[in-house]
């Protein structure tokens, strides 16, 4: 079950239209697909859609006002995302870790016989 | 949302020449990160890491190309293209290990880039291996004997 929303959440986030979306977001706190499309290089109807992914995903919400839907960044999923990129930032520790205790190893069996 | 890059450094126990060793051969990589790693250590060189049991479904390959082998002080590569592809800023993460004396041992930076384009899918992939194995669990039995089988090496 958790591995599906994650695929859903990473498909979202894996787009860079839908990133730029987000960035928008962020910044302005809200927007509709018509002040969205203003500023992104695609229509109306291609915001709509990439909406409707993030949405799903869970990373936004919609209100209704009037004929438009405002949409806002759901901070809580939001901040999920960056958590599990940031996971690659941690494996990136474990791995130098391990790298630190085979180079010491080696060196320390070096040590141990000197060269003649 | 700045994920361009990501850096770290640590203090080793050892000399630049054998940390070089550790960050650049395959055979000291399958150490420490991939189950598999073929390439020949050289700028230029291509290859693959493989993650999981090669004969499971669940394996992953990804190809590997070498671009600065300068020892001891720097390897890079670019990962996370397809193996049909050539390696490109576009299609792929740079990581770079910078290997600096420090008294009798070395800082070794490690920079990793590309995020922005290729980040969301290594992170899947990373996500993906860590649901089968969980770092030191699946690292630490295999570190001891790997070790003292240095020291017992002619």
């Amino acid at each position: 079950m958790s591995v599906i929303v994650d695929d859903e959440l990473w498909s979202a986030v894996g787009d860079p239209i839908r990133r730029r979306m987000l960035d928008l977001l962020l910044t302005d706190g809200g927007g509709t697909a018509t002040t969205l499309s203003e500023r992104l290089p695609v229509t109306r109807q291609a915001v709509a859609k990439h909406l409707g992914v993030l949405d799903r995903a869970g990373l936004v919400h919609a209100t209704p006002s009037g004929r438009e839907r405002i949409y806002a960044v759901d901070e809580a999923q939001f901040a999920r995302a960056v958590a599990q990129l940031s996971s690659v930032g941690a494996a990136w520790d474990a791995r130098l870790r391990r790298i630190k205790r085979i180079a010491e190893a080696i060196q320390l069996s070096r040590d141990s016989r000197p060269e003649t | 949302m700045e994920f361009g890059s990501i850096e770290r450094e640590i203090h080793v126990d050892a000399t630049p020449e054998v940390v070089y060793e550790v960050v650049s051969t395959p055979e000291h990589l399958r150490g420490w990160w991939p189950d598999e790693a073929e390439f020949e250590s050289a700028p230029g060189g291509t290859g693959t890491f493989r993650f999981g049991d090669g004969a499971s479904p669940d394996a992953h390959v990804v190809a590997l190309t070498v671009v600065e082998a300068d020892p001891p002080r720097r390897f890079s590569f670019r990962w996370m293209h397809e193996p049909d592809e050539t390696a490109t800023p576009g299609n792929s993460l740079l990581i770079t290990f910078d290997l600096v004396p420090s008294g009798a041992g070395t800082l070794l930076r490690l920079t990793e880039t590309g995020f922005r384009e290729q980040g969301w899918e290594a992170a899947v992939l990373e996500e993906q291996y860590r649901d089968h194995v969980t770092g030191w669990d699946h690292y630490l039995p295999r570190l001891a004997p790997y070790a003292s089988g240095l020291v017992q090496a002619p």
